[in-house]
């Protein structure tokens, strides 16, 4: 019997469902301390002091650290790719988010880390905090980020920038430009297993960190480079997880169990609780984006003018990343030949907002989507007609100039017709994706389809 | 006072791996000495079934039981780098490196079986655990004899190992012009959200998706249809009901607990019709492409538009609650017109709510649609 496509179970089904598999916080070493961490009551807030030596002298604690134990303290998950780091581990002068980590307890059991947590004493200085993105740029607004209302290392400029084609000239020649603006929320990556970390050290001097984290070489990478450490000084046991979705590719308890044991000497556990997995972890990113786009009264799809605003947090983490990303889908499904787009990525004093399912695109997509239903409206034209006509076909140009060489726009369009008995034009139901010709390859396009020996990138990598 | 049905369509499409690419993954298989497999990756399975899925692509390629093989992803000490288990990348590019790996041990399997069948390597193939002559069916040598000769007989380790790389492409910061692609294959999928709206409560219930992916090649069409139905409970929590900053974009209220915060429960969970288009990838494991992350993508503007279906008012400030159903409907807004232009939701965008229109000074500031 071949494997590949069968329907062979889950590997782990019957574990989960029977309660036998062992996850991190199932792992119980002798002798291990527990973590427990002061956390910022403030969204915004200058730190004038800070004092642990009450806690570290509480019966049963083993070690507290601050910002001062961490080798190197600001790391950015991105630095690998010139993204420069503005994160702290442990908040430094200043904290930016609601829950930002300031110092952590590791103690005998979680009742006496959390006592001792009690006993630290931190001076705050409250500062206004900074919510609406969209009043960014204004003439009142306190940024408070080092640099500035919106991540400025896309090359030299601010924002994400999509240029290609005449998009004055598109809109010039548009029988109707369609705008509005789409709001997709803040959500919770909610997996059943709040953030949990082990760290063990050994008689070697290694450490062994048990971890629940979606990517374990990604996770050793941010630890070793926080306690200045070569990769073969860590062991990560992780892969099995009890739920990710995105909320699991920040490290959250690994370098900070890694710290508090290196200090103690003991191994230590760090678990949080619900509610800190709800009000600490980073959420998905809240999105704002505006679109325009010139059409012509048959539905062609001339052009398409874009600003999106990502709600980045306090910090930047995987935010250029998702705006770029988020960049290259923009034209949806479909093939648009003039285009000006530009992201931002803004910072705001709520969790830093990072990766989840469908990061960057799941924003993009809700926006195009409901915006090409609203074009069908406006133009009284059919809202599946309207899709199959701009589709993707083989040979069309992404907004990056990529040829496509197998996109399946119209299948799909007409495997869901077909599905819900929807009636078709006749010239639709024949669609393919071959390329483009005759009716389908009208003059505003000619631009964006790939020509044999052309200087268009081939699509199919270095 | 009545309840109001309407439907919406979404179309998607959603790329496999790391935007940009760079993002390695790398596995080694070992054959113990009767024959079974053991494989070594990094790829954190996080419940989306990859370890699963992996396995059975060693299995076919090697040519033996999907039983043989062990796959071991528990620690960084004995396995290779894996990028992580994020970008949609499980099957395509960490299944491309098991493939990769199994290949190499599929060439040296069959080098030792050369010689203890003394054929010609290229003349022999592996079935369901055998080596077997092509076209002399009868001339066959179990895989359990084929690893005892090489560990009792010439002293060899049957290894491979693989590794699934695509180089990174660099953009032009001024135009978004890539000098490569920057993904592997692209998936599409198109979603249909038909519902039933209350307009006395504002309560939308959604009661049927059709959904339709093409997944390139289904490797595990179990697997694939949990993503599917997994994916279509998360899209109906992001169009109905979650959200971590109710009352955003203040930070008020934001939920710390299960109870207060509205997640999609099986209560919620709508009919569901799936359907799985296989168009297969040019380079992607036996033709797969990514689902993982583009599964909750599709449903909340169906949903939203199926609203507008329903009632004639748009919301696209998600998720669409009770209240702003209700206020949608209270207000009835009509799009703007000015001449060519019509303009939606020009109560929430920049220019309204900016002080200055988005603009700063020294020339910051945001450039908006209509300039």
């Amino acid at each position: 019997m071949k494997a590949v496509g069968a329907r062979l179970p889950r590997y782990d089904g019957v574990g989960h469902v029977t309660g036998r598999t062992r996850f991190v916080d199932d792992v119980r070493i002798p002798g291990t301390l527990w973590a427990k961490a002061l956390r910022s009551p403030h969204p915004h807030a200058g730190i004038k002091r800070l004092d642990t030596s009450k806690a570290e002298k509480h019966p049963g604690v083993h070690a507290v650290i601050t910002h001062k134990d961490v080798p190197r303290n600001v790391y950015g998950h991105l630095e690998a790719l010139g993204v420069p780091a503005d994160e702290p581990l442990l908040a430094d002068d200043d904290v930016r988010y609601k829950g930002q980590p300031i110092a952590v307890v590791a103690a005998e059991d979680e009742a006496t880390a959390l006592e001792a947590v009690e006993l630290i004493e931190v001076e705050f200085e409250e500062r206004e905090p900074v919510f609406d993105i969209r009043k960014a740029y204004d003439a009142d607004a306190k940024p408070f980020h080092q640099w500035g209302p919106a991540f400025p290392h896309f090359g030299p400029y601010a924002s994400r920038r999509i240029r290609k084609g005449d998009v004055d000239d598109a809109f010039e020649r548009a029988d109707v430009i369609v705008q509005g603006v789409y709001r997709p929320q803040a959500i919770e990556q909610l997996p059943i297993e709040p953030q949990v970390g082990l760290s063990v050290p050994e008689p070697d001097g290694r450490l062994t960190i048990y971890s629940c984290t979606q990517a374990m070489y990604f996770s050793m990478g941010v630890v070793a480079a926080h306690l200045e450490w070569p990769l073969n000084k860590l062991k990560f046991v992780g892969g099995t997880v009890g739920g990710g979705f995105g909320g699991k590719v920040d490290t959250a308890t690994e370098t900070i169990t890694a710290l508090l044991a290196l200090k103690a000497n003991r191994p230590v556990k760090w678990r949080w609780t619900r509610e800190e997995e709800f009000l600490c972890s980073s959420t998905r990113a809240p999105w704002h984006m505006e679109l325009a786009d010139a059409v012509t009264s048959d539905g062609w799809l001339l052009g398409r003018k874009m600003i999106t605003l990502h709600d980045a947090g306090a910090y930047t983490r995987f935010s250029s990343y998702g705006v770029t990303k988020h960049s290259f889908h923009h034209t949806g499904a479909y093939t648009i030949p003039n285009l000006r787009f530009d992201g931002y990525v803004i910072y705001t004093n709520r969790s830093p907002t990072s990766a989840m399912r469908g990061f960057g695109v799941t924003s993009v997509s809700y926006a195009v989507e409901i915006h090409m239903n609203r074009i069908a409206e406006t133009l009284g034209i059919d809202p599946l007609e309207l899709r199959l006509k701009n589709a993707n076909r083989i040979g069309d140009l992404t907004a990056n100039r990529v040829r496509l060489s197998d996109p399946s726009t119209v299948p799909v369009v007409l495997a869901a017709a077909d599905r819900i008995g929807y009636e078709l034009g006749a010239e639709f139901k024949q669609m393919t994706s071959e390329p483009r010709s005759g009716d389908l390859l009208p003059d505003h396009l000619l631009t964006s389809v790939a020509r044999d020996g052309g200087a268009e990138t081939d699509g199919r990598g270095a | 006072m009545a309840k109001h049905r309407g439907r919406g369509i979404a179309t998607i499409e959603y790329p496999t791996g790391m935007n940009q690419n760079g993002d390695p993954s790398q596995a080694w298989i070992k054959v113990k000495p009767d024959g079974r497999i053991d494989v070594f990756a990094g790829t954190v399975d996080i419940g989306q079934g990859s370890k699963t899925v992996h396995t059975q692509i060693v299995a076919d390629t090697i040519g033996v039981p999907y039983e043989w093989v062990t796959m071991d992803v528990s620690n960084t000490d004995s396995s290779p780098i894996c990028t992580g288990s994020f970008a949609s990348r499980g099957t395509f590019i960490g299944g491309n490196a098991v493939r990769f790996a199994a290949e190499r041990v599929r060439e040296r399997i069959l080098e030792i079986a050369s010689k203890e069948m003394e054929i010609d390597a290229a003349d022999l193939e592996i079935e369901d655990g055998e080596v077997v002559a092509k076209g002399a069916p009868d001339r066959k040598l179990g895989l359990a004899d084929v690893a005892a000769a090489a560990t009792w007989t010439h002293g060899e380790l049957l290894t491979g190992a693989g590794a699934a790389f695509k180089p990174y492409s660099t953009v032009d910061d001024d135009t978004g012009e890539v000098d490569s692609e920057p993904h592997s294959a692209i998936s599409y999928a198109a979603c249909v959200a038909e519902v039933e709206v209350d307009d006395e409560t504002g309560e939308v219930r959604v009661d049927k998706l059709v959904q339709v992916y093409d997944v390139g090649r289904a490797i595990n069409p179990t697997l694939v249809e949990g993503q599917i139905e997994g994916g279509a409970l998360m899209g109906l929590g992001l169009g109905l009901l979650e959200s971590s900053y109710p009352y955003y974009p203040s930070v008020e209220h934001r939920g710390e607990q299960f109870g207060a915060y509205l997640a999609p429960t099986l209560e919620d969970l709508p009919d569901l019709d799936n359907v799985i288009l296989e168009h297969p990838s040019a380079d992607g494991p036996y033709g797969a492409k990514a689902i993982g992350e583009m599964a909750n993508n599709a449903q909340p503007p169906a949903i939203m538009s199926a609203i507008h279906d329903a009632l004639g008012v748009w919301v696209t400030e998600a998720p669409a609650t009770p209240e702003k159903v209700l206020n949608a409907i209270q207000e009835r807004r009509a799009p703007q017109r000015d001449g060519k232009r019509v303009v939606y939701d020009d109560q929430i965008s920049i220019a309204a709510v900016s002080g200055n229109r988005g603009k700063g000074g020294d020339g910051e500031g945001f450039l908006l649609p209509d300039e």
